[in-house]
Formats: C-alpha cells, sequence, structure tokens
C-alpha cells in the first residue's frame, strides 16, 4: 500500500485553509438556527410549547410552538401539522397563514408550524438547496427557513443501516431514521424523532383533537401528489371534503395503506381517536428532476426540466411552463383545511369547529399567499 | 445548448484534464471540477455547499476507518494467518465447495449491513490471503472480493438502494427477499468459479503447508478468533433484534479491534493504525469529494439534466440507461444512483409497462448496487484491490465478464417479472 509523502509547507497552509474555512461555515451552518419570525394573528388566544404535553422535550431543538386559536365557542378541535418537512414549504406557509390571519367562529384550532423543528436548521446532503426562501406580502418581503427532510443530524447521529419503526417492526432505509412522519405514533424511551412524534400525539390525545391535518408536498413525479391521505375513519369526511373542493381543483383520495408505518395518517388514526388525514402538493424543488435549485424555484414552482418531463409523460400533476407556485399549493392545503373543518359536524360526534372568513382557492391564487401574510415588523 | 450541459460537460472536462493530464488525486480534481461547475453555473465558489456535500459520506468514512482499524488487529494478532491455515487445511479437496463457502463468507457482511465496503473490509480482508495461497492471481482474487462484497451489499436481508428506491415512491421493503436471491446468488456463484476454479483443482496441500503459518494458530488457539467471533455476533444481533441496543457499524468494528488486542500476538497498535490509516487516506478523499460533485451537480441544474435527458428518450432507452448509465452512476454514488435515478425510472417502468413492481424495484437496487464496481469511486474495487497489493484498475479488467452476466441475470429478471412474481410472496 502507497503512503503519502510528507510536505509540511503544504500541510501548514492547508490547515490554516482548513481553520479558516471552519470558522467561516460554522458562522453560516450555526445562522440556520435562527427561526423567521412569525406574527400570531388576532385568532392566537395563547401559545404553548410541544413540551407542556411531552415535558422530555423541554429545552430541546424538538420543543416547538404550538399556537392557539380558541373561538370561544364551545366545539371541536383541530390541528394542523406544517413543518414536518422543512423543505416542503407550502405546508409551512400555509401554518403560518392560519396562525397569522384565521378567526374560528367555532371550536378551537392548534397549529404546529414547526412540527418537526431540528430539520428546519439544516439542509439534506446532495440536495443543495438554499437555506432561505423569500415570499412577497402587501408592504415587504418576508425570509422563511428551507430545512431538511429530516432531524438535524445533531441532534440525533448516527443513522442505523435500516430505520426499523418502533411499533410495527417495519424495515425501512436507515436514512428514514429522522423522518418525524416515519415516527409515529411515536416512542417515550426512543429517539430524538420519536420523541417529538410521542410529544404530538401525547397532545392530540390530551386535547381530544378531532381533526388531524398533516400538510406536506411531494415531487412532480411522485404517484401520490395532489391528494388527501386519509385513515379509514376519516374517509368520510375527505370525501365530503373532495365533493366541495373539486369544483376549483383536481385532487385525489387515497385510503391510507394498512402496511405502511410509521406516518400520520395511518399510525394517529390507529392510536388516537382523531380524524388523520395528509395531504400533499407538488414541488418542483423537492424532485429529482429540477434544474437549478434556489429561493425562486421554492416559490415559482417553475422548472424547464419538469415542463419538460411533463412532456415525455414522466410526471403525474399538470405541468407547463407556468409550473405550480407556492400560491397555488398553499390555495390547495388552505380550502381543504377549510372544508374539513366546515364538513367535520356531518361526520363527527356533532360539534363543530369553523375557521371563520378564509379566503377562498380563487381568492388566494389571485391575491398571492403573501397576501394574507403578516408584513415584516 | 443547456447551460446545464454545459457546466455539466465543464466538470467532467476539467475532472479529466487534472486527474489524467496533470496527474492530480481523483478527490483534488472531482473537487475542482465541481468548483469549476459552480463558477460556469453563476453560483461563485460555493463553500458552504462545498462541505455540505462531503457530508453525504461521513457515515462511510466512519465504517471505513474503523473497519481499517479492525483488519489491522486481526493481521497483527495472527488471527488472519490462523483462519487462512485452518480453512485451507478443511477444505483443499473440495475446491468448489470451498470457492463458493469463500464466497458467502466474503458476501455476509454485506448482507448484514447492506455496504460492500464493510465486506470488503472484514469478510475480504479474511479471505483474501487464503485466495491468494490457493493459487489465484492477485488480480483475480481482489475481482472475486468486488463481486462477492457486491453480491453481499445486493443480497437480503439488507438491501439499501432497494430501501431507498422503495422509500422514494412509498413501497415497504416487503417482498424482496426472493428477487434478490435469485439475482445475487446464481451471480456470485458465477463469479467466484469462473475467476477461481482453474487455479485450484489440483491442490498439493503439502505445497500449501509451506506458506501457511501453522504455529500461531497452536499456540493461541480458539482466542484468536474471538475478535471475528464477536464482529459477526454483533453484527447479526443488531440486526437480528431491533430491542438490542444499536451499537452501529463503527461502534462494533472498533469494539471487535479492542478485543482483538488481547486474544493474539502482541504488536504496536498506535504504530500500525497510523500505517493503516494512511494508506485510506486517499479513498476517504475521494469520498468527500465525489460528495462535492454531487451536491454542485444539482445546485447548478445538471442532475436534472442527466435524469430528465434519459426519460426524454423513451421506454427503449430507460431500459437502456437502467443497465448502463444507472450502473455508471455508481461511478459518484451508488446510493445516488438509487435515489437519483432509480426512483423516476422506476415510476416510468411501473406507469407504462404490465410489470411487477417489487421485481422492477429489486433489479434496479441491483443494478444500482454494481455501481460501486465503477472507477473512479469504485468503493469495492479499490478495497479488493488495496487488500491484495495491486492498483485497482487490474483488479476491474478481471470483473468485466461477471459484471455483463450480472446485467445479463438482470435483464432476464425485469423482462419477466410477472412471471417471478411468485417469488415476491
Amino acid at each position: 500500500m502507497r503512503k503519502i509523502p510528507k510536505n509540511y509547507i503544504t500541510a501548514s497552509i492547508l490547515c490554516v485553509f482548513v481553520i479558516a474555512a471552519v470558522i467561516y461555515l460554522g458562522i453560516v451552518f450555526r445562522s440556520a438556527k435562527e427561526a423567521e419570525p412569525i406574527y400570531p394573528g388576532p385568532g392566537v388566544t395563547s401559545v404553548r410549547m410541544l413540551s407542556d404535553w411531552y415535558p422530555e422535550l423541554k429545552g430541546t431543538s424538538g420543543d416547538t410552538e404550538v399556537y392557539i386559536l380558541d373561538s370561544g365557542v364551545k366545539g371541536a378541535s383541530m390541528l394542523v401539522l406544517g413543518g414536518t418537512h422543512p423543505n416542503e414549504p407550502s405546508g409551512f406557509i400555509s401554518a403560518v397563514m392560519l396562525i397569522e390571519y384565521c378567526r374560528p367562529t367555532a371550536g378551537t384550532l392548534y397549529v404546529i408550524p414547526r412540527a418537526n423543528n431540528s430539520a428546519f436548521t439544516c439542509t439534506d446532503p446532495q440536495e443543495a438547496a438554499p437555506m432561505k426562501f423569500y415570499i412577497d406580502t402587501d408592504n415587504g418581503t418576508r425570509w422563511f427557513r428551507f430545512g431538511s427532510r429530516a432531524t438535524n443530524p445533531i441532534d440525533q447521529w448516527p443513522d442505523s443501516e435500516v430505520y426499523v419503526h418502533a411499533s410495527s417492526g417495519q424495515k425501512l432505509s436507515g436514512s428514514e431514521t429522522r423522518n418525524l412522519n416515519r415516527a409515529y405514533p411515536g416512542n417515550e424511551g426512543g429517539t430524538f424523532t420519536e420523541k417529538v412524534a410521542y410529544g404530538i400525539t401525547s397532545l392530540i390525545i390530551a386535547e381530544k383533537i378531532a381533526i388531524t391535518v398533516d400538510l406536506h408536498e411531494a415531487s412532480p413525479e411522485y404517484t401520490t401528489v395532489n391528494a388527501i391521505v386519509a385513515h379509514e375513519d376519516a374517509l368520510d369526511l375527505a370525501a365530503l371534503t373532495l365533493w366541495d373542493v373539486e369544483e376549483d381543483f383536481q385532487i385525489t383520495l387515497e385510503k391510507s395503506p394498512i402496511n405502511l408505518h410509521g406516518l400520520t395518517h395511518r399510525e394517529l388514526g390507529d392510536f388516537t381517536d382523531t380524524m388523520a388525514l395528509l395531504m400533499e402538493t407538488a414541488n418542483a424543488s423537492q424532485g429529482r428532476l429540477h434544474g437549478r435549485i434556489d429561493s425562486d424555484l421554492v416559490v415559482t414552482g417553475k422548472d424547464k426540466f419538469y415542463a419538460r418531463a411533463a412532456k415525455y409523460g414522466a410526471v403525474t400533476v399538470p405541468y407547463d411552463d407556468s409550473g405550480i407556485s407556492i400560491s397555488e399549493r398553499c390555495a390547495r392545503h388552505i380550502a381543504c383545511i377549510t372544508q374539513f373543518a366546515e364538513q367535520y359536524q356531518f361526520v363527527g360526534d356533532g360539534s363543530a369547529i369553523s375557521l371563520g372568513d378564509m379566503p377562498s382557492y380563487k381568492q388566494i391564487l389571485k391575491n398571492g399567499i403573501g397576501h394574507y401574510l403578516s408584513s415584516p415588523k | 445548448m443547456d447551460i446545464e450541459l454545459i457546466c455539466l460537460l465543464s466538470m467532467l472536462a476539467v475532472f479529466l484534464l487534472a486527474n489524467l493530464l496533470l496527474k492530480l488525486p481523483v478527490s483534488i480534481s472531482m473537487i475542482l471540477g465541481a468548483i469549476v461547475g459552480a463558477l460556469v453555473g453563476g453560483q461563485g465558489i460555493p463553500v458552504r455547499h462545498l462541505f455540505e456535500g462531503t457530508f453525504t459520506y461521513v457515515d462511510t468514512i466512519l465504517i471505513i476507518s474503523t473497519a481499517m482499524l479492525f483488519m489491522t488487529v486481526i493481521q497483527e494478532s495472527g488471527a488472519l494467518e490462523a483462519l487462512n491455515a485452518l480453512i485451507v487445511t478443511k477444505f483443499h479437496k473440495v475446491p468448489a465447495l470451498m470457492l463458493v463457502l469463500l464466497m458467502l463468507v466474503i458476501m455476509f457482511p454485506g448482507m448484514i449491513t447492506g455496504s460492500s465496503t464493510a465486506a470488503v473490509l472484514s469478510a475480504g480482508a479474511l479471505v483474501a490471503p487464503v485466495l491468494l495461497l490457493i493459487g489465484i492471481p492477485k488480480e483475480k482474487a481482489g475481482a472475486i472480493i468486488a463481486i462477492g462484497a457486491i453480491m453481499g451489499m445486493a443480497a437480503p436481508p439488507i438491501n439499501i438502494p432497494a430501501m431507498l428506491i422503495g422509500g422514494g415512491v412509498d413501497m415497504p421493503y416487503i417482498g424482496f427477499d426472493g428477487p434478490l436471491f435469485l439475482l445475487t446468488i446464481p451471480c456470485a456463484v458465477f463469479a467466484v468459479l469462473f475467476l477461481g476454479l482453474r487455479y485450484c483443482r489440483n491442490l498439493d496441500i503439502e505445497k500449501l503447508k509451506e506458506g501457511l503459518d501453522l504455529e500461531v494458530g497452536k499456540k493461541y488457539g480458539f482466542r484468536l478468533y474471538i475478535p471475528i467471533i464477536v464482529l459477526f455476533v454483533l453484527l447479526v444481533v443488531s440486526k437480528a433484534f431491533p430491542k438490542f441496543p444499536q451499537l452501529g457499524t463503527c461502534l462494533i468494528f472498533l469494539i471487535s479491534a479492542v478485543v482483538g488486542l488481547f486474544t493474539g500476538k502482541r504488536f504496536n497498535f498506535w504504530k500500525k493504525s497510523l500505517d493503516a490509516m494512511e494508506t485510506t487516506i486517499p479513498v476517504l478523499a475521494k469520498l468527500m469529494g465525489v460528495g462535492m460533485f454531487i451536491q454542485v451537480l444539482t445546485l447548478v441544474g445538471a442532475r436534472g439534466w442527466i435524469v430528465v435527458s434519459c426519460l426524454g428518450l423513451g421506454m427503449v432507452f430507460v431500459y437502456i440507461a437502467t443497465f448502463t448509465i444507472m450502473p455508471g452512476f455508481g461511478a459518484i454514488s451508488s446510493y445516488g444512483a438509487a435515489s437519483v435515478i432509480g426512483v423516476p425510472f422506476l415510476l416510468v417502468i411501473i406507469q407504462n409497462t404490465v410489470c411487477n413492481d417489487i421485481i422492477v424495484a429489486a433489479v434496479l437496487a441491483f443494478t444500482c448496487c454494481l455501481g460501486d464496481l465503477m472507477p473512479p469511486t469504485a468503493l469495492a474495487g479499490n478495497y479488493a484491490a488495496q487488500i491484495v497489493g495491486l492498483k485497482y484498475n487490474k483488479v476491474l479488467k478481471c470483473c468485466i465478464i461477471p459484471f455483463v452476466v450480472c446485467i445479463a441475470v438482470a435483464v432476464l429478471v425485469i423482462f419477466n417479472t410477472n412471471a417471478l412474481a411468485f417469488l415476491t410472496a
């Protein structure tokens, strides 16, 4: 075996270079810990932390804000999870929009915008994603964090080669070990990510959450996209919603597979009394086919390679040069969430939840999602 | 011409220029290629991205480093020599069976960990001296180890590319065992017999004994093998019993190495470890260079250009690309091939043909695994060559025919998925 020849001058120069790079990169990567401001709107009645339901999370990156919008009128409760995967920004932005705009008129809305708070503090190697993206509001531009699909390895590492789901024994690639949406219903004595999932499950049980909606995005070539995935207990609610929103946009309803474990739509439905639903919109910055990736791609959803792939029949959603903007993706989420709430009274225990005067799909498309966000302060 | 294609060509041109003409190491050449690609793509010198790209391989680098320590310990303690003597004296009368058993030994760590590197550095290192001793030339011994490690990586129960591809389309890792056994076992048996049998048909045990150290085994006895047993027991237990504390492959290699310090000949662990690490640093650097390269490919959009260009050429080309570009992408990363190309290819195939999706995914995963033979990364080939003391291109030449046979088996399987669907039950 060949040995490397020693050269002290070269080594010294490289050491100096490495020290400088480490200092610079340390500053860059630590900056990812800074969270964007969220401005609670008039509907927010209190802000608690997830550790209030599972104290072991207190002081960790897994602890995250839970915004409570209590209408003051007795009714059902609904939980919206944004940021399960912080590289799927329409879920996060929709959750922020609810916090800043929504004023429920019946029941209580709980919103966790950064469900996997830790995953907002890093990006995925080899995805070359931006650390921030920008949305124009009526009075200025706001920045938002673009994160990783998985918990920051600073908080949970190393991954095992194979991830074994705690309650089912299902085996998945080790890369799913830090995926919050493979960790449900969570594990009190488990990994960091399993504990975050356990905290969310604990909240759902303690607050008797009637509806849980987990907001996601998928790449345009993925099979489950522009879709609602519903646990069998939530199928009626999803079907009623579908009936209503299909006037504005195409969306499919899929039943949660019984042999795919760890996901919200399966485990929260099985382990709690909530009606568990998950939504997917088409995000061009997420797939394997996109070209150059930056904030513009995240927000406009315009990508020439996806447009080409659509012509080849390689994507599963309508896609052309106009792209699928974050406003359109958020509009889908918001329209369905509004309808889930409105339709619950027909399939639930008779109690109601209403999100009040929410913009329609068409209004969000016309005005842009930024119109419904607070201006930067 | 797309700017993304210009970026890709610039990266490749700079890499080749630096490596072939300027004779710079592969790692440095890849870094230069990545920097030039980013500059051409209008990204300046993206220090954050260059650094972040290297993190893809942190786990692999740690496994390789700890495995090197384990290898050093079993070599220096005398365990390796004793094991060689044991295998040759017991099985020399049935060389074909001996070769197949040795192949299974090489495959085993790969089957358990899903990593060809772990297989080469653990079992490959154990078996290499035996192969050389029975008269198999160095380059063919290296090829047997490389192919065996890759077959182990692809064989069940753990096939990480299959999990990555399955994860990309929400396909549970269920029903893969049958198809993966069908793909790997015949190829592994063929490879070892094709490469090795002609050299060990008439083994002269007395002559072989002259090259064996029969004393070290007698002096230390069974305890010499304890570190190897510890390694295999911990690997199996941590995978078979999920409730068992997950030590991770790195810690398992380290524990086994520490145990080996007390079970055989004494040696200067510090000096030998430094020597071992010094020899492996070029390969570790190569992995980091590859990480930077692929991150910049994504950043400038060249990754998307590659995948969409493949898809745009129609179903026939998708199949051709499955058996050429997909293993070829292993030159960058076989896991990357599974994630970047495997997922869209699986979606295109299952959407456009009547087929068994699990078997198609298994075939795609199998071809991704073959990418660990592709230079410049050629993880399996690189380390197999190091173990037998050769440059890796000599070893890779001997892998060509087994590689072609593997591809042929994969082609046969992918076009007969419906007939083979019973394997997924």
